[in-house]
């Protein structure tokens, strides 16, 4: 009973307190979320999703059905990982603000690395050990066929063994030699320590004990932390989930997609967040994300590339425009399986023409309004990073219509009355079209293209650039799943249907890197995303030298390899999104790994 | 009533066609509605002859430029297209299919509706709990599915539409074969050994052919519409063709740029469009209409 007049007075001094602290902090200004901001970090931040692209998971572990990024970004929020690799100082590197480890060294022998942990603390006060990576690993070692990020032969399976040292240190020995950055970017970037002394149960109020130290063990663990990530209304509530090391915690997460953030209290890290709570706003379509950003209901969102035309709708009302460029390629894989147009796409001349006739820097001026990138090779090119070779970046095919029509012109097609090249000149030698070629052969080309408007007016381009030099090509609008089965047709058909020469599915990016961009999973022999199959053991061997070479100019020689041999047709980098961000609000460089890292967000003062 | 008895002995004394095109005339937003097919006929099919633009070659380097740029009265469009020559393009698509279609719609319709009235019985109950059937299926569901599996051409939506479109000609025309088929001169026909067929064929269908008229022509606006539509939610015909609604679905997102030639010129031919067959469709219902008719 005496508490409650306490609380009224403790409440009545704040609220005099505040009005006091209001009164003297100068005058209030109107924040695009409509309330009013002092300068204060404690004034919210509200941030609008992407249609089907914010969070929907908050187990530590994405099921391969929840590989979404968003999932990932809020985690990081949650669990901070061993490794954060990120491009938030401007270029892709290891973020030890964002990361447990504090250092690392590689053995003479290149085997093994030892990792140094910094100091964390879980929110209930407890030291985060080497103890919470070995139980991270042993879920992920003992449940791959569950685990959504794993692939056969890499992380757990190239590990042998994993050692702890003490409570800060651990060695991981790996089954040969690889690429150190590769291990650090792609590998250990896997590696999240999670809070063994609260997780390690396998039923709710179970006892803790070292379950993830058996594979039975383990299994039940995971699967008793996958049923709980399943319950979408407890994310809130769920002790797990508030067991966390990370800048945030999750204050409350609606069935519909909302979600709030809070500060951690506890938090030990270095990565304080400057604004205290973060709302994360569903949205079922650009328009009603772009009307709320017109409204003024959101401090950072991001608008579609048309809007772009019409830039003052949104910059009158406080924002800033700032296209967020993704770590990532886009292209349209060639399909030189096709039995009928695989030889003629096998010709690196015709690839080259093909490339020539096309004009990425007045696409990306006039298609995407400035908010892409032109993209001349296998590694981003947005972003500045060691792994891009002076060859792709500076096109070794640039724009010329001229050079695009003698490709073919000297090597054996002359263009018939119906505009369309056909091959006069059969055979394999000089100024022939080539092996596999028959005479009469037509540039017929067809492609599956996402149906969007922007990849519409791609297309159309490109139609109608190839279609003067002799190249006719067929579009064919199709739903994104359309496309990503179409390019898988000629894998799992063995060939019998066939048919398609090229496919789109780069409408937001054809392809996102983890930190260390190689081609293990795109240009890689028998990889099911090297779904046009294309075959050049020299590329091969520089894919595998990503991986395995301590050479650090490995990425470069097959960023300059893969530039030049051309395996798909190299096409302009969206932006991930157009982002708006309401004046005031600085959210700093925008990761191209795409991590939201509102940590790192604040109001100007 | 005066005025009814002088006009008898006049429209006994002209021809059935001159009385029809008389009452059809009397309609004067069907003689609108004529004209303005003319009009835009002439305008999708004739204009590019003395219109013409290049609608296959992209042009970003003179994309969207405002109206009343030099060579280019309406302005142009995303990929540089001339919009004024893009909408004749877009309407020769836009007619094509919605007359194609439409037509095919009344010719099915006719066919089975006629059919059906005629046998009756449960002949007559299996092929109308078909069209039962059919209507219960959303047209527009089915248009985006078969969208999404095969690859959009004039002639496909001509197909698709027009099958999606018969049922309601069926009924109209299944209700007016049970009246025929019991008139003097059909039973007549019974009598003296006519087939099926010819009762069918010579006196049942001939007789609809009112109905048969006034429905295509409200067919030919629904299909004028649904293309309008499929185009709309992106799955209309494939670059460089186009029709209206494609280009009202490109040009709704420069709303707030406010190129409004992107938006209204196509927008408002297909309003126009429309309407205008539908008036057409009214004269013609009045043209062929008996009741109130002085003979």
């Amino acid at each position: 009973m005496r508490s409650l007049p306490i609380r009224v007075l403790s409440v009545a001094a704040a609220a005099v307190c505040a009005l006091s602290l209001a009164s003297c902090s100068g005058t209030p200004t109107t924040s695009p979320s409509g309330g009013t901001t002092t300068g204060s970090n404690d004034k919210a931040a509200t941030y609008g999703m992407m249609p089907s692209q914010g969070p929907n998971w908050l187990a530590p572990f994405n099921p391969a059905d929840k590989m979404i990024t968003a999932n990932s970004s809020l985690h990081q929020l949650l669990w901070v990982p061993l490794f954060q690799y990120d491009g938030a100082s401007g270029t892709m590197e290891w973020d030890k603000k964002g990361s447990v480890a504090s250092d690392y060294s590689f053995s003479a022998d290149g085997l093994t690395v030892s990792v140094t942990l910094g100091s964390y603390n879980w929110a209930d006060g407890k030291a985060v050990t080497t103890r919470d990576v070995e139980f991270d690993y042993n879920l992920i070692k003992y449940n791959t066929d569950q685990w959504g990020s794993y692939s056969q032969g890499l992380f757990p399976d190239n590990v042998t063994s994993f050692n702890v040292v003490d409570d800060t240190h651990l060695t991981i020995t790996f089954d040969k030699v690889y690429n150190p950055d590769w291990i650090v970017a792609n590998q250990l970037t896997y590696l999240v320590p999670l809070p063994q002394h609260v997780m390690d149960i396998t039923a709710v109020g179970g006892t803790v004990s070292d379950n993830d130290r058996t594979a039975s063990g383990a299994q039940a663990v995971y699967n008793f932390l996958q049923d709980q990530g399943k319950d979408m209304a407890s994310y809130s509530t769920n002790p797990l989930w508030q067991a966390v090391d990370g800048p945030y915690t999750v204050q409350s997460w609606t069935t519909d997609g909302a979600i709030t953030i809070v500060a951690n209290t506890k938090y030990t890290g270095t990565d304080t967040p400057a604004i205290k709570t973060v709302n994360f706003k569903p949205y079922t379509s650009d328009d009603a994300e772009m009307n709320d950003v017109r409204a003024k209901a959101i401090d950072y969102g991001y608008i579609t590339a048309a809007q772009m035309a019409s830039q003052s709708q949104f910059t009158d009302l406080g924002y800033q425009i700032v296209p967020w460029a993704g770590w990532g390629v886009t292209y349209a894989p060639y399909n030189f399986a096709n039995p009928t147009t695989g030889p003629i796409l096998k010709q690196l001349y015709v690839r080259q023409g093909l490339q020539q006739a096309i004009d990425q820097p007045t696409m990306v001026d006039k298609i995407f309004y400035n908010t892409a990138t032109p993209d001349y090779g296998p590694v981003p090119q947005g972003i500045p990073s060691s792994f891009l070779s002076d060859i792709q970046k500076n096109n070794p095919y640039p724009y010329d219509m001229t050079k695009a029509a003698a490709a073919f012109t000297d090597n054996g097609w002359t263009k018939g009355s119906d505009g369309i090249l056909a091959c006069t000149s059969p055979g394999t030698g000089a100024g022939q079209c080539g092996d596999g070629i028959a005479s009469g052969a037509k540039m017929n080309l067809d492609i599956y293209t996402e149906n969007a408007d922007v990849t519409t007016n791609e297309w159309s381009y490109i139609k109608s650039q190839w279609q003067q030099i002799g190249v006719n090509l067929t579009i064919d609008s199709t739903t994104s799943q359309n496309v990503l089965t179409r390019a898988q047709e000629c894998k799992t058909s063995n060939g019998a249907t066939c048919t398609w020469d090229m496919v789109f599915f780069g409408t937001a990016g054809s392809w996102y890197f983890s930190p260390y961009p190689t081609g293990d999973h795109l240009w890689a022999a028998d990889v099911k995303w090297n779904c046009g199959q294309y075959v050049d053991q020299k590329a091969f061997d520089l894919i595998s030298a990503t991986l395995t070479s301590t050479d650090v100019t490995a990425g470069q020689a097959y960023s300059a390899y893969l530039a030049q041999q051309l395996p798909v047709l190299w096409l302009p980098m969206p932006a991930y999104q157009i982002s708006v961000i309401a004046s005031g609000l600085n959210v700093g460089t925008q990761d191209p790994g795409t991590s939201f890292m509102p940590q790192r967000w604040s109001w100007a003062s | 009533m005066s005025a009814t008895m002088e006009l008898a002995p006049r429209l006994s004394s002209a021809s059935p066609m001159t009385r029809a095109w008389r009452r059809f005339r009397a309609n004067k937003l069907a003689l609108i509605g004529t004209t303005v097919v003319i009009i835009l006929v002439l305008f999708c099919f004739v204009g590019p002859l003395l219109w013409r633009t290049d609608q296959v070659t992209v042009d970003l380097l003179n994309n969207n430029q405002a109206w009343g740029t030099a060579g280019h009265p309406l302005g142009t469009d995303a990929l540089g297209y001339d919009v004024l020559g893009r909408l004749m393009k877009g309407g020769q698509t836009s007619l094509t299919i919605g007359l194609l279609a439409g037509i095919l719609a009344t010719f099915i319709g006719t066919c089975w509706g006629a059919i059906a009235g005629y046998v009756g019985g449960p002949v007559d109950a299996v092929m109308m709990r078909i069209v039962d059937a059919g209507i219960a299926v959303p047209a527009m569901f089915l248009l985006l599915i078969l969208s999404s599996i095969t690859r959009p051409s004039v002639p496909l939506m001509v197909v698709v539409i027009g099958l999606v479109s018969w049922l309601v000609p069926a009924r109209l025309i299944r209700a007016e074969a049970i009246s025929i088929k019991t008139r003097d001169y059909v039973l007549a026909l019974r009598a003296v050994g006519g087939s099926h067929t010819r009762a069918v064929a010579r006196h049942i269908i001939p007789n609809t052919i009112g109905t048969m008229i006034v429905n295509a022509t409200f067919q030919v606006a629904d299909a004028i519409l649904l293309v309008a539509f499929i185009s709309y939610l992106g799955m209309g015909v494939q670059p460089p063709a186009t029709d209206w609604g494609a280009m009202l679905t490109k040009g709704i997102q420069y709303t707030y740029a406010g190129y409004w030639w992107l938006i209204f010129p196509a927008g408002l031919l297909i309003v126009i469009t429309v309407c205008a067959f539908n008036f057409v469709g009214d004269g013609l219902r009045d043209m062929f209409d008996v009741k109130g008719r002085a003979s």
